[in-house]
């Protein structure tokens, strides 16, 4: 119990950390070298890509059409084209990039807190100091290094990793590093870009991308994980799942289609990891010490679908990547529907018993969850309006101790940990340079609220940030971002938190009254 | 008698030609790369605008070329040779504002027109590429040229009289200088940005 309550803390604290540190976002300068162009050929307001930047990542990091006359570096040879008919008596020949592709990034934070900060505290014994939170904050964020390109022949390959930052995942170090190879339909006579493969550390297929996110906090939705209730005045739920959309995958993913107009979908097979646990020693890793780290033999799967409208009525503009308009090309306008499924099968294993009660054992629940959502995505010139909408559920397992034993033979099916929530959030380019944004965040968790409740006064909690006064959190984020150049911005956001409130650990009394840890967080940020 | 007249008509011509046979050359210092010189308009005196079109062409991310030199009154056409829809616009000719310009979007192969009236730089610009630029300067007389690289230039035909000159670079401040061509005239300009 007590691990699972520090695991609970953990994720609720990693995820209201996610609030006031912002997620990662990246632009690529390395392209803007490549082709001598500016970063707002492909991005609106960086990181978020317009419709030719999508374009240009749906082709493998490269030019839709024409790639080789616009770039300005040219790639290296690895063999000459014709040494292609020679093969397979010569080694295929590729390309790499003639410039390495290496960007880079760097952002800094100030935060100003409410008075209501450190009411936390409230929970601690008198003349006992807690977590103290100042009222206004300096942070330094991450300095990342990322690098991403084409090695032809339908190759691209994309890594990031925070370098300023020890340990891996969400804590920092490598995020995304794959190879996708495009169009490999070709081989099978399938039509042109409807078969993709992506192996690899990266980021699920989601509608909206946390990793990649220009918004300095994170979906809140995309940061929630699943630990059932745990307060033991209520009903045991012994879910302790804490898988979450913005963990990297590791896997292989097929996909097909276009982000940028008609059908996309994609089909993922990863590892699973749901206790966070790190594998045992590897004993058939490479040798440089790098260890698998999956908990299970299970593999989870995710799949999305999507279908984008693009409204434009001229058939010419409405197929091209970017639409005619009278003053230029622009984004589409343009509808989007999508839908996205995840299952997987979540591990825990206990010291039980055999059948006989007595026999020591390992007992393994095996509860499998799954993750269904939907999305809408609408845009009209300057305003882009989007939302998802995701809901969870774990099955329970709960631990069942015969009569006459001790220790717990099996597994009983009680009541499933369920979630759900989402986030509507409009962008308006008020300027190319100035992007205003506001953004509602709604989860809603029973479990979470009841465990907050902390009835236990011989667990408590490292930090009690995260006590919702209900089940449902809902939260306002209105922001306003600046071009300074293309590759500096600097980002405003006023967090409206939801409502919390501290309880008495012992007797579940109120300690306070509602209240929000209502928040302002100023970046600056740059790319090279 | 016959030759005599022959002979004073040839000379007639002759020297009537010769009216036509000045030129202005020099040097433009001070900046780096092509420049345009070109002589100002003649109080009294109108030119027909030239039927050839010249084009702009966009490859490659990249106006080409990157500076052109037309008479007033040209028709332009613009070209877009990338298989990237592109886009042209000015915002002023001549620093006049109210002369600025936006000629949309065309797709690959295709070409836009527009007969430029009004001397002066036109600094082109892409709104979808925004480092993209290039310079049309509109002379307001046919008497114009751009320098080669190393700042020199010749402008043929001019006839003899007295002119103002004007020698132009991106970024510089514009220089006029009066000059009297007689013959083969020099004339030699420094810029400063």
């Amino acid at each position: 119990m007590t691990t699972r309550l520090w695991l609970f803390m953990t994720l609720v604290i990693a995820g209201l950390v996610g609030l006031v540190f912002p997620s990662r976002s990246y632009a690529i300068p390395a392209f803007s070298r490549q082709y001598g162009t500016s970063c707002s050929t492909c991005h609106l307001d960086f990181p978020k890509l317009n419709d030719f930047g999508k374009a240009f990542k749906d082709a493998g990091f490269k030019f839709p059409k024409d790639d080789e006359s616009f770039l300005k570096a040219p790639p290296i040879m690895l063999g000459a084209p014709a040494q292609a008919e020679l093969w397979p008596q010569v080694i295929y020949p590729g390309t790499i990039p003639g410039l390495p592709p290496i960007g880079l990034r760097f952002n800094t934070f100030f935060q100003t807190v409410s008075g209501n900060r450190n009411n936390f505290n409230a929970q601690l014994p008198a003349g006992t100091p807690g977590t103290f939170i100042p009222r206004t904050d300096f942070q330094p964020g991450y300095f990342s290094i990322f690098t991403a390109g084409n090695f032809g022949g339908g190759i691209a390959f994309w890594a990031d990793d925070d370098i300023s930052v020890a340990g891996a995942n969400s804590n920092g170090g490598l995020g995304d590093g794959y190879l996708k190879f495009y169009n490999l339909g070709r081989v099978l006579k399938l039509p042109t870009d409807s078969l993709n493969l992506r192996v690899g550390q990266f980021e699920l297929d989601l509608p909206f991308s946390p990793a990649r996110s220009w918004n300095l906090s994170g979906w809140d939705i995309f940061d929630e994980a699943s630990v059932g209730v745990l307060n033991g005045l209520s009903p045991q739920q012994n879910v302790n799942n804490g898988f979450a959309f913005t963990s990297p995958a590791v896997g292989a993913e097929f996909s097909g289609g276009h982000n940028y107009g008609g059908y996309h979908y994609s089909v993922a097979i990863v590892d699973q990891n749901t206790t966070g646990a790190s594998a045992s020693p590897a004993n058939i890793a490479p040798a440089n010490g790098v260890a698998f780290v999956s908990d299970s033999n299970f593999k989870d799967v995710y799949g999305r679908v999507s279908y984008r409208f693009n409204l434009e009525r001229d058939p010419a503009s409405r197929n091209e990547v970017q639409a005619a308009g009278a003053s230029g090309p622009r984004d589409h306008t343009y509808l989007q529907f999508g839908t996205m499924y995840f299952y997987g099968r979540s591990v825990q294993r206990f010291s039980g018993a055999l059948a006989d009660g007595v026999t020591p054992t390992v007992i393994t629940a095996r509860e499998p969850f799954y993750r269904v959502g939907g999305d809408i995505n609408f845009n009209y010139r300057n305003f882009n309006v989007f939302g998802v909408y995701l809901t969870g559920r774990d099955q329970n397992l709960l631990p069942f101790t015969p009569a006459n034993g001790s220790l717990p033979t099996g597994f009983t099916a009680s009541r499933a940990a369920t979630f759900g929530g989402g986030f509507v959030e409009a962008d308006y380019l008020a300027r190319p340079w100035i992007m205003a944004i506001m953004r509602w965040d709604r989860v809603s968790s029973t479990a979470d609220r009841v465990n907050a409740l902390q009835f236990d006064p011989a667990n408590l909690p490292p930090s009690s940030f995260f006590s919702p006064y209900s089940a449902t959190r809902n939260r306002f984020t209105p922001g306003i971002q600046f071009l300074i150049h293309a590759n500096i911005k600097a980002s405003f956001e006023y967090q409206v938190r939801p409502q919390q409130i501290v309880y008495d650990p012992a007797s579940g009394e109120r300690l306070t009254g509602p209240f929000r840890t209502n928040t302002a967080v100023a970046g600056l940020e740059w790319v090279y | 008698m016959t030759h005599k007249v022959l002979g004073v008509l040839a000379t007639s011509i002759f020297l009537s030609a010769a009216a036509y046979a000045g030129s202005i050359h020099g040097k433009v210092s001070g900046v780096a790369g092509e420049s345009v010189v070109y002589v100002e308009s003649v109080a009294g005196k109108t030119f027909p605008a030239p039927t050839q079109q010249p084009v702009m062409d966009q490859k490659g991310l990249m106006f080409m070329p990157h500076l052109m030199a037309v008479q007033q009154g040209t028709t332009v056409e613009f070209l877009n040779s990338d298989s990237v829809a592109h886009n042209v616009f000015w915002i002023s000719v001549g620093g006049n504002k109210k002369l600025g310009h936006n000629m949309g979007t065309w797709p690959k192969g295709q070409k836009k027109s527009f007969k430029f009236d009004n001397p002066g730089a036109v600094p082109l610009l892409c709104n979808v590429h925004p480092e993209m630029t290039a310079y049309i300067v509109v002379s307001p007389t046919p008497y114009f040229a751009v320098t080669d690289k190393s700042g020199n230039y010749k402008i043929e035909n001019v006839p003899d009289g007295s002119y103002t000159v004007t020698a132009w670079h991106e970024g510089a401040k514009n220089k006029s200088t009066p000059v009297k061509v007689a013959g083969d005239t020099a004339a030699e300009f420094t810029l400063s940005k």
